[in-house]
């Protein structure tokens, strides 16, 4: 399951940086994707601006298969209080061009999976895939915009998982 | 060595649909050779076929019929016999195209010719408007014309090209047969009116016009003509059918594909729209209208051993799922 979240992550995160590469996060002292992963960061009380987070949700699992599927839900969060330019004016605008970016992101519906837990990362024989993205109302907080994203991840468990 | 995987059933989203159109006057269809071409760029299909876009709700029901031969006392079944051979495909497009509006139409389609000043009245499109000769150095995405006929167009401006009407009767139409003539007519437009050489103007200069996609037929022969059309016309009753060879992809998720491919395709039923909801906002009022299409499928002889066949389902399994 793991290697699923690992793989989706990576492809958003690749994808993100052709998509816009100006939307990035200094992390750690390192300038990376505009993306991250929620439960491997250290806590906040508040989830960065103008930042994509993963959050993980639910899981099911279906063994009836010939091989076992795992249905894992992703939250993906996002907020902007517009630029300092503009005085915050554009925060619609800022949050709709996040719409389109994970709109873009998501596209196409599949990725291959990898095994990130080695180096270099180790391609394996299947893919993952995921359903239509589900868009919750825009959240109001003073200046500050946010939305969030659901999609189910679906993936096949592999020898050795 | 490479692991393996014990693949599920395919799960896909959505099917895919090409066309391409059977030579009528050599009853020729097109086949697809999944051997060589199963690997496709869904985007790019290869020539003939021609892409329709997603469609819906597809339906393959075979009414194909076995019969038991009985022997013995008390009879009891010895063997199965194939007493008729039936199939049917249904679905609806996406999208309201030329083609897909012709595909989902019962008998010809027609393009409604941009009416002369003062015609009279016409059901399928008024007497037309003068076509114009194409002039010689078009390609299927540039047409050449003389700078007085080239201002009459605009960016936007629809347009059908194909030859004059000279008289004669049967299949009409290269390289798809629009309808079936079993007498003269006298409009001299007519090939134009059932063509499906049409195009969209998207740019013009003093003498050419600049196609947003390549006509379907390819460059303008010689003494090919063109003319301005507002949209596209088809009857309820005629006596025409069109027949298409169909290609249909399930895309697995796991890279794996499902093909259905139906050598001869007639439609089965006169036109119809299905009104689906534009969401679950929307059980009335906003609806988007889809064309639906019914489809009877026509046997060919396979020349690999002579049997009569009316589709073939090929399936191409994912990278290292077990067979």
């Amino acid at each position: 399951m793991q290697n699923a979240k690992d793989s989706f992550y990576l492809a958003l995160r690749t994808r993100l940086a052709t998509i816009n590469p100006e939307r990035t996060v200094l992390l750690r002292g390192a300038l990376r994707p505009g993306i991250l992963v929620e439960e491997a960061e250290a806590p906040t009380a508040q989830p960065p601006a103008d930042v994509f987070v993963l959050r993980w949700l639910g899981l099911g699992v279906d063994m009836d298969l010939s091989s076992t599927m795992t249905a894992e839900e992703c939250e993906i969060l996002y907020s902007t209080c517009g630029t300092q330019a503009f005085g915050g004016l554009d925060r619609g605008r800022m949050l709709s061009a996040m719409d389109e970016e994970v709109v873009a992101m998501l596209q196409p519906f599949y990725t291959p999976k990898f095994n990130y837990s080695v180096q270099p990362a180790v391609a394996m024989q299947t893919q993952l895939f995921w359903d239509e993205p589900t868009f919750a109302p825009i959240n109001v907080q003073r200046d500050r915009l946010s939305r969030s994203v659901k999609v189910m991840l679906y993936s096949y468990q592999e020898q050795g998982e | 060595m490479a692991n393996s995987f014990s693949a599920p059933a395919p799960v896909a989203r959505r099917v895919r649909a090409y066309f391409a159109p059977v030579n009528r006057v050599t009853q020729a269809p097109v086949l697809f050779d999944p051997s060589q071409l199963g690997s496709f760029n869904l985007d790019a299909p290869p020539s003939p076929w021609i892409d329709m876009g997603w469609i819906e709700n597809f339906t393959r029901k075979s009414a194909s019929k076995s019969g038991p031969i009985f022997t013995g006392i008390p009879a009891s079944p010895l063997e199965q016999t194939r007493e008729s051979l039936e199939a049917q495909v249904s679905f609806e497009f996406l999208s309201w195209t030329k083609l897909t509006m012709a595909l989902a139409t019962g008998s010809q389609h027609m393009n409604l010719l941009a009416p002369a000043s003062s015609a009279p009245a016409a059901a399928d499109g008024a007497k037309a408007t003068p076509a114009v000769t194409i002039q010689s150095g078009s390609t299927a995405s540039v047409i050449q014309l003389a700078a007085t006929d080239a201002v009459n167009f605009a960016p936007g401006s629809m347009i059908a090209v194909d030859a004059d009407y000279a008289g004669q009767t049967g299949f009409v139409g290269s390289p798809v047969s629009g309808t079936y003539l079993r007498q003269e007519v006298t409009d001299v437009d007519y090939i134009r009116r059932v063509t499906f050489n049409v195009g969209l103007v998207l740019g013009v200069s003093s003498a050419s016009l600049i196609l947003a996609q390549p006509l379907p037929g390819g460059a303008p022969a010689a003494g090919t003509k063109l003319q301005a059309i507002t949209g596209f016309v088809d009857r309820e009753g005629g006596s025409f059918y069109h027949e298409w060879s169909a290609l249909f992809v399930m895309q697995g998720s796991q890279g794996d594909r499902i093909f259905f491919h139906y050598p001869r395709l007639q439609s089965l039923a006169g036109a119809e729209e299905s009104a689906t909801p534009l969401d679950s906002k929307h059980k009335s009022g906003l609806t988007r209208i889809l064309l639906k299409g019914c489809f009877l499928a026509l046997p060919v002889t396979d020349p690999l051993d002579g049997e009569r066949v009316l589709c073939y389902r090929s399936f191409k399994p994912a990278a290292y799922a077990l067979i």
